[in-house]
């Protein structure tokens, strides 16, 4: 199999991860934060790493989620708004994003304003500028598209942000172990990112960086392993905002794929980066296949969509995964308001997503599939 | 050729809907070649895994991978009860 849908959840894992979640489950679980530290305490191991990793002083803000999904939830419904306040977010954000922000809008009189893109498919920044004007208390903009893999300006982008008193979010599910990101550079006051995709670690571990002056509302409570006589959930950090037990195999595979990252892995952001502008130059030769944005000198992840003529999309996408054997995804990826911008709506798109361990062989053999579809369209 | 499950896959846009159905017997070539009768066969033999796809009269399609026994039927929304009534007796009478 040829797997393309690094996207979603990257495979294969980095190396090192199997074993650390092997071993995690092997040994007797360690009662993170149940009586004081233990020695090789997956959970700090991996939030000094993770802390390391994004550039920030203080570990102690990051805080561990289930995935990115359960992180924006506490982002964005765990931001101090109140009725009539405004959230500025963009068409190019996943469901994660949008959800919770119609959530608010339904249920608190939350206001969201979602920015459109100017033709040559960057966020449009005049209409961005524009939104920033109605002093929005929150933006929440993803740092690359997970359908066209472009990467947004975000400095400049949550410079203008603060600028207008916003508290900004940057969702790196799609950047983060691919492109650098920082908070503090970034003007991000909060970082959701998720372990199995651009980190190669597994499923089922994510989280955010939460500023230092910033404070979220608790979504969920319960056991900390700390201060159990309080009535309360317990206010310090990290585990203001993190109720019972941790994925453990998963935080120690994290570990492992972010201690990688760090020593043998440090080239595979930029192979993957090559390998997905090679999927979408070898993609862009094929007759009738058209490309969604595409702009070629701006930056982006590996990722490429597009569709063949001839073919509805979610049927290619299953010739190319069952007869192929070529793992992609079709669809709307969950960014439904992307489509009607880059003009796929309403079937989406195809999509490619690269990965630092997908070869140029593999790029060639999945053009050569794309080849046989679209010259068989009927 | 008997019909073992009847599984509802996820709705199209334009209102249809998807059916995946599992036989107790793989799609043959001669199955499903037999499946021109109910519209016009794309059969696409020279794939690395045969894959053929029904363009049936009335609108409704159907898709599958040769020797899997499971095949998926996508139902228009207007008149698809009628449609999937003709393709389930297909199955019975003329494959069984």
């Amino acid at each position: 199999m040829i797997y393309l849908n690094n996207a979603a959840s990257s495979w294969p894992k980095a190396p090192g991860v199997a074993d650390a979640v092997r071993q995690s489950l092997e040994r007797p679980p360690c009662d993170v934060g149940r009586g004081g530290v233990v020695e090789g305490d997956p959970v700090n191991k991996c939030r000094e790493l993770m802390g390391h990793l994004l550039g920030v002083a203080d570990a102690s803000r990051i805080v561990f989620t289930l995935n990115a999904t359960a992180a924006l939830n506490l982002a964005i419904q765990g931001a101090p708004l109140r009725s009539g306040d405004v959230i500025v977010t963009s068409v190019a954000e996943h469901n994660s994003v949008l959800r919770p922000a119609e959530k608010l809008r339904l249920e608190r009189g939350i206001e969201v304003e979602i920015v459109g893109l100017a033709p040559d498919g960057s966020l449009d920044e005049d209409w961005f500028r524009r939104a920033l004007a109605r002093r929005p208390r929150l933006v929440v903009l993803t740092h690359a598209s997970n359908v066209t893999g472009r990467v947004f300006p975000i400095e400049r982008l949550f410079r203008g942000a603060k600028n207008a008193g916003a508290l900004t979010v940057l969702d790196a599910s799609q950047s983060l172990g691919l492109i650098p990101v920082s908070p503090e550079p970034m003007n991000a006051d909060i970082v959701v990112f998720t372990g199995h995709k651009g980190l190669l670690g597994p499923s089922g571990v994510g989280g955010l960086y939460v500023g230092p002056a910033i404070d979220l509302e608790q979504i969920l409570v319960g056991g900390t392993g700390v201060r159990s006589d309080l009535k309360e959930h317990p206010r310090e950090m990290p585990g203001r905002l993190e109720a019972g037990t941790h994925n453990l195999a998963g935080l120690a595979g994290l570990a492992a794929a972010v201690e990688w990252l760090k020593s043998d892995g440090h080239h595979i952001a930029t192979v993957a980066r090559r390998r997905g502008d090679s999927l979408r130059r070898e993609l862009a030769r094929i007759p009738g296949v058209e490309i969604f944005d595409q702009d070629g000198d701006c930056e982006r992840v590996g990722v490429v969509s597009f569709r063949i003529s001839g073919w509805d999309v979610g049927e290619a996408g299953t010739v190319l995964n069952q007869s192929f054997e070529i793992a992609c995804r079709a669809g709307l990826h969950c960014a439904p308001l992307i489509h009607p911008r880059i003009g796929s709506s309403p079937a989406g798109t195809l999509r490619f997503s690269a990965s630092g361990f997908t070869t140029e062989n593999e790029v060639g053999a999945a053009s050569d599939a794309v080849r046989r579809l679209a010259k068989c369209a009927s | 050729m008997r019909l073992l499950e009847t599984t509802r896959l996820e709705d199209c846009f334009d209102g249809g809907f998807v059916l995946r159905y599992r036989t107790d017997q793989p799609w043959t070539p001669d199955a499903i070649r037999s499946l021109a009768q109910l519209g016009e066969l794309d059969y696409f033999l020279d794939f690395p895994r045969p894959y053929y796809r029904v363009r049936g009269r009335g609108g409704f399609q159907i898709r599958g991978l040769e020797g899997e026994p499971v095949c998926t039927v996508i139902f228009p929304g207007n008149g698809r009860d009628q449609l999937r009534q003709r393709w389930e007796e297909f199955i019975l009478r003329d494959l069984g």
